[in-house]
């Protein structure tokens, strides 16, 4: 079925027709937010926040623009959410880490969330990097796409892909990435 | 072949970002040292998830269902404590409306209905009082009514 007839149902309030959406998007959505957030557990959180609010949101969609832009800008501002989240979470175990060393010295005091990418991908590469690194390899996006999903310029999105592809160069080069893909 | 210095020198000298930018782009697309120091398309799609191999662990659809309907149930209970709170307000104000018509026409009715007239020929023409009584003993009283008048004044003073 034709995409904005789909659109057109779920206005309707066919949930048929919104099922058809999820599963057409689960797949690239996922992938986005596993190269933006580094792991499946948070990838699938952001997944469904995604859909519930495309369900929600999906008056205001401009049927003049992509709807899969559409769809993975709202992705990527649930992931920037995720990855705030995350960094607050680990600096309070930091914290709680610092103030019970004195009973349990073996506590580092930081955790690593289960990773699927290359961990240097996700050291190295900034989330607007890796977020331009995906949509330009995996999906074949131009910098000017990239840039309606970042919402930044064109050029700004082409600066980001430079650094990200040199960062994984210089990866690459150094053997710093092992493939952990699935 | 040697590295490409010149975006590094970009990043320290030029402090605005948007000028910053379009110089690195513009410096990137022509400079073939640079272009051979970044990873290719396909380089880079080796080390990403890709969508061919996600594999998504959860019912997603079963999720997105099941937290919508919970929504729209939540938001359908809303709309109703709403809408019995309206019907409960508009109740209100129509018992009321209809008691102060009720009062208002029940008032109007017995002072100018004329068949109401017949029924004050059956209070006694005369106005008595039996006693009254001032600080618990009989009061000096004086009643007085005007020439023509239905006013009738009582004045009770204590006894001396
Ligand atoms: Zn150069």
């Amino acid at each position: 079925m034709d995409e904005q007839e789909l659109i057109a149902g779920c206005l309707r309030g066919r949930m048929e027709d919104f099922r058809m959406i999820v599963e057409r998007y689960s797949a690239p959505a996922m992938a986005l937010a596993m190269n933006i957030l580094g792991n499946r557990d948070d990838a699938e959180d952001a997944c469904q926040e995604l859909f519930i609010q495309v369900f929600r949101h999906l008056k205001s969609y401009d049927k003049d623009r992509s709807f899969k832009n559409w769809i993975y800008t709202i992705l990527y501002r649930r992931c920037l959410d995720h990855l705030k989240r995350r960094r607050r979470s680990a600096e309070l175990v930091k914290k709680m880490g610092r103030e019970t060393v004195m009973t349990t010295p073996a506590n580092p005091g930081h955790s690593h969330p289960p990773r699927s990418l290359p961990s240097g991908l996700l050291e190295q590469l900034k989330a607007k990097e890796r977020t331009a690194l995906c949509l330009w390899a995996n999906e074949g996006y131009t910098a000017q796409e990239i840039s309606e999903v970042l919402r930044c310029s064109a050029s700004t999105a082409r600066v980001y892909l430079f650094q990200a592809r040199k960062k994984i160069k210089n990866l690459l080069e150094q053997g710093h990435v092992s493939l952990q893909n699935g | 072949m040697s590295r490409c210095k010149t975006v590094e020198l970009f990043y320290a000298l030029v402090p605005l970002k948007p000028w910053r930018g379009n110089l690195i782009r513009r410096h990137v697309e022509k400079c073939p040292r640079c272009l051979a120091g970044l990873a290719s398309r396909e380089a880079a799609g080796s080390l990403l998830v890709q969508e061919r191999g996600v594999n998504i662990g959860r019912p997603l659809w079963a999720e997105v269902e099941s937290a919508l309907v919970a929504d729209s149930g939540g938001k359908r209970m809303k709309d109703q404590a709403f809408q019995s709170s309206v019907m409960r307000r508009w109740g209100w104000a129509v018992a009321t409306t209809f008691l102060v018509v009720l009062v208002t026409a029940f008032l109007l009715l017995r002072d100018f209905r004329p068949e109401r007239i017949p029924a004050a020929t059956n209070v006694p023409p005369r106005f008595e009082l039996e006693y009254i009584r001032v600080s618990g003993q009989p009061a000096n009283a004086v009643v007085y009514q005007p020439q023509g008048s239905n006013l009738i004044v009582v004045w009770a003073g204590k006894n001396p």
